[in-house]
């Protein structure tokens, strides 16, 4: 097919560019989206750990009165929202926005501008939760918010409000995310890069980026809802106007299942890469790896009732959900043989990001482990709601993905600023919270099966709970000292100078570490040929030491950036706000001050969106003088 | 990257297909309406399951008046063809034609959202509100939910006729108009579930 | 190729003549299966049963015509689009509504 030229040229309109913090306000470009991710996401993990510190300290002797229950309750519902929302699944992003476009060989994502407003949907939706701090009371129903205690009767304030509004407007832009990168996956590889050339950690996210898109609408009709139920008075969840508690749990999980497996797909990924990165040796079984992915995303839709064996569903629904959950051991039992296979004959070299992929192995296994344990529906009539299952999830959610993320930021840390991350430092982080993190949670496993129940504010004395609930303190406190370790790191590598080489590692497989670092706007000077899996290494072990370019040089058309993806987002925030305290904020006029307020905040958003369907943005291009001047200037 | 490959003023033989742009939306678009299915298909399996709970309001049976569901169907079945006929036109590079067909398309939707306004009206007065029981919650979410798209639609597409009025149809409006068409096609698709479990299994029981 | 501009008109023209008459067709059956689907509900005596499966199989057929003739799915190039409503009508029968229903009996 014949291609037509894109978008109209700019050549002589003038164009607008932006500096400073206004640079980083209108940005559309993925290198820096991911940054603005990872300093978001991780300001949230900060704000999670500090959650469960203050759990481990009321947790830590029994009896103790460090917080009242009602704030405990906060804190709990809070410290899972926050990490799992706020924190790891920004993170996950940053890593997918800064890297993907990379690997892949494209300039940016497919839609640039709806990248943009991903980032501060997520930005506002996680402020709005965290604002309900200081206004009158956290969301205290659990992350789950399970009906009916999510309802009005018993949680008559704003706290769950805010839960369920936080989380529509953090979850629109974890949509548009999804959709964005499926669509730069599918159309905007590099020439000769077919699928089953692509890198693990692209592969991963297309996954992640499907499981995203079917599972997130489910929990916007749960949490439409819910809000229903609370703020206009509906009947879903209430039993007294016909609805049915059971439903809430029905639909929250069905999208809270495939939201682990979207949690932890990604850190697959990063594993894959870095294991093989750093033993100079191809991914064994890559074909299995792929099809073991699109599996577990699969079977992941199928299983979400296993969190619900205790409500009643009967033993045939309860026999198969066993099975199909026992069933996705076998395609992550794959994954975590060709890991093995790859390390076994390479050749190793210990970096901090391959500490951390290694430590992730032995540490996801022990979390599967006891996932297909809990599997099990007899056996799961005593752990639920035990510690158990808060032992099972930590080993697979901070055991699987955080030190996946930890590994992936150690490693395309300098592809991301141009430093790279110092070693020691790195090793410190890497032992701090490794062994703090068993610390913490392998005890539990112990607790729960002595009968501790989970969320629970305190514990009586002599019920054998309180050395292991000391010991998972100081574990937690050790954890706490790690992330300080890399945060340092993060300081300390600041000052260093920004002259990390195009692949610092020097054994670089995949496309990203062919540019320099950090990449300039465009990524690639001219869009290279892909002629095998590893892209990169077969080109170094073919002799050459670069890729072979797939079409000549020529100006390079970007789009401009947009202040209104911050806008709309500020548009929503606004209208949550109003929609929230409609019932306490009295009338102006005739007419409800919260609904102005709402309707206020909704009109900036379409008028935002209508602004952007109706005015052109032409982009700008980078001409071919500045593209020759920049690959002069670094041979 | 920079040569014209074609006369200036010719458009490609399908517009909405000829820039990387263009495909994007339109795979994107597609996605969208993959994750919309699920959105509507949980508002399904809700009214399913709360839908016999009228906690001595009026029944399904007792409400709906078919031959205005059947109107109202008919109405947006045929705006449907209407769109469809637009989208031939765009492939024709036959802007008049194209625009016309969208405003009719805009007027069948108006219609349609009439009636259905006219409808919740009607059912409110028979005492089946939105906060009356589990049913009447779900029924006035999922249905209201569809007719919000409606809404959303014709303000949309309304949008679009304005653009080529003013811009014409280049290769920059062509997949705006192709992926608006597709957003009518797939609302239509969900009314026709709609009318099915909803109205017509309603009626029989 | 004598005069490559007109050719590819006439190819265009060619194209799409026949656009219109096959969707014109689906239109028509469309309105014959919703027809049919109002009519058995309205008739009364029939068997519950078979009224449910009268209703299911018209909406099936006529959102599987709308969806390959107006929304272009059965043209080539449409895999992704196809993958992704596909796998969305998968999770929504098997799981959320076959689940429902069984979960609720």
């Amino acid at each position: 097919m014949k291609e037509v030229p894109t978008l109209a040229h700019a050549h002589t309109h003038t164009v607008k560019r932006y500096s400073g913090i206004m640079d980083w306000l209108t940005t559309v470009d993925h290198k820096k989206i991911g940054i603005l991710y990872l300093i978001t996401g991780g300001f949230f993990f900060l704000v999670g750990g500090l959650e469960a510190l203050l759990i481990r300290i009321q947790l830590w002797k029994p009896l103790n009165e460090f917080v009242s229950a009602g704030t405990f309750n906060e804190l709990l519902t809070m410290h899972g929202t926050t990490m799992i929302f706020l924190a790891a699944m920004p993170m996950i992003f940053a890593l997918m926005n800064a890297v993907i476009p990379l690997q892949i060989g494209a300039r940016d994502v497919a839609f640039p501008f709806l990248n943009a407003l991903g980032f501060w949907t997520f930005l506002f939706g996680g402020v709005l939760l965290n604002v309900s701090w200081f206004a009158g009371g956290a969301p205290d129903a659990g992350w789950t918010s399970y009906a009916p205690l999510a309802g009005t009767t018993y949680n008559g304030d704003h706290g769950v409000d805010y839960y369920v509004i936080g989380l529509q407007i953090a979850g629109i832009g974890t949509l548009i995310g999804g959709i964005n990168f499926l669509v730069t996956i599918i159309n905007m590889r590099a020439p000769g890069m077919t699928f089953m050339r692509m890198p693990m950690f692209t592969w991963a996210s297309f996954t992640t980026s499907a499981l995203i898109l079917f599972a997130f609408p489910a929990l916007t009709v749960g949490l439409v809802a819910l809000m229903f139920d609370r703020l206009f008075d509906a009947n879903f969840f209430d039993p007294s106007g016909g609805g049915n508690a059971v439903l809430w749990e029905h639909i929250f999980w069905i999208f809270g299942h495939p939201e682990v497996y979207i949690l932890i797909l990604p850190a697959f990924g990063i594993i894959s890469e870095v294991v093989s990165t750093f033993s100079r040796k191809r991914l064994f079984g890559y074909s299995s790896m792929v099809f073991a992915t699109i599996l577990i995303g699969f079977l992941g839709f199928m299983v979400w009732a296993h969190h619900m064996f205790t409500t009643g569903l009967g033993p045939v629904a309860n026999a198969l959900f066993s099975i199909a959950t026992m069933l996705i051991a076998i395609p992550t039992g794959i994954k975590i043989f060709n890991w093995l296979f790859t390390m076994w004959g390479g050749s190793i070299k210990f970096t901090s990001a391959n500490l951390f992929a290694i430590g992730f192995i032995p540490t996801f296994v022990m979390g599967g482990v006891t996932g297909v344990m809990l599997a099990a529906a007899p056996a799961d009539f005593q752990y639920h709601d035990s510690y158990f299952v808060v032992a099972h999830f930590h080993y697979v959610i901070v055991g699987g993905l955080i030190l996946g993320i930890f590994s992936g930021l150690h490693y395309w840390w300098p592809k991301m600023f141009g430093r790279v991350l110092n070693e020691t430092l790195g090793k410190l982080t890497f032992w701090t919270f490794f062994i703090g993190f068993h610390m913490t949670f392998f005890i539990q496993h112990f607790l729960g099966l002595l009968g501790m129940p989970r969320r629970i504010w305190t514990y009586l004395d002599g019920l054998g709970f309180n050395e292991m609930n000391m010991i998972s303190t100081v574990g937690a406190f050790l954890m706490g000292l790690g992330t300080i370790f890399f945060l340092l790191n993060v300081t300390v590598t600041a000052f260093k100078p920004k002259n990390a080489a195009a692949d610092p590692w020097e054994d670089g497989r995949t496309l990203e570490w062919t540019i320099p670092s950090p990449p300039p706007e465009y990524n690639f000077i001219q869009t290279p040929l892909v002629r095998g899996y590893d892209a990169y290494w077969k080109e170094k072990m073919d002799g050459h030491t670069e890729m072979t370019p797939a079409e000549p040089i020529g100006p390079i058309h970007m789009p401009s950036g947009s202040i209104l993806p911050f806008l709309m987002s500020l548009g929503l925030f606004i209208a949550g706000f109003g929609f929230m305290y409609a019932p306490d904020w009295g009338n102006l006029g005739s007419l409800n001050t919260g609904y102005i307020i709402g309707a206020i905040g909704l009109l900036i958003t379409f008028g935002c969106m209508i602004t952007r369907s109706v005015k052109p943005d032409h982009g700008f291009h980078i001409e071919v003088e500045e593209l020759l001047h920049d690959k002069g200037g670094k041979a | 990257m920079s040569a014209h490959s074609h006369v200036e003023g010719q458009l490609p033989h399908e517009p909405e297909k000829a820039t990387l742009e263009g495909r994007n939306k339109i795979l994107g678009f597609w996605l969208f309406l993959g994750g919309e299915t699920v959105l509507f298909g949980t508002l399904f399996a809700v009214f399913l399951a709360l839908r016999d709970q009228v906690l001595g309001g009026p029944t399904a049976n007792e409400l709906f008046q078919l031959p205005l569901v059947a109107a109202a169907t008919a109405i947006l079945l045929t705006s449907s063809l209407t769109s469809v006929f637009a989208i031939h036109a765009l492939h024709t590079h036959r802007v008049k034609a194209l625009i016309n067909w969208l405003i009719i398309t805009v007027v069948l939707g108006l219609g349609f959202l009439g009636l259905e306004i006219y409808e919740f009206y009607h059912y409110v007065h028979e005492g089946h509100g939105f906060t009356t029981s589990a049913f009447s919650s779900s029924f006035y979410t999922l249905v209201g939910f569809h007719g919000a798209h409606v809404a959303l639609g014709i303000v949309w597409i309304s949008l679009i006729i304005g653009q080529l009025m003013k811009n014409g149809l280049n290769t920059t409006t062509a997949p705006k108009v192709y992926v608006a068409g597709m957003y009518w096609h797939f609302i239509d698709v969900v009314w026709v579930f709609i009318f099915t479990v909803v109205y017509l299994m309603g009626k029989v029981g | 190729m004598a005069n490559n501009h007109s050719a590819t008109e006439e190819s265009t023209k060619r194209h799409k003549v026949e656009g219109p008459k096959k969707h014109v067709i689906s239109y028509l059956f469309s309105i014959l299966l919703t027809l049919i689907a109002f009519a058995t509900v309205m008739s009364g005596e029939l068997n519950r049963d078979f009224i449910y499966i009268v209703l299911v199989g018209t909406a099936l057929l006529q959102v599987f015509v709308q969806m390959a003739f107006w929304m272009h799915m059965k043209d080539r190039g449409h895999i992704f689009p196809i993958i992704g409503i596909l796998f969305g009508v998968f999770i929504v029968f098997t799981c959320v509504i076959m689940a429902e229903y069984w979960a609720w009996w």
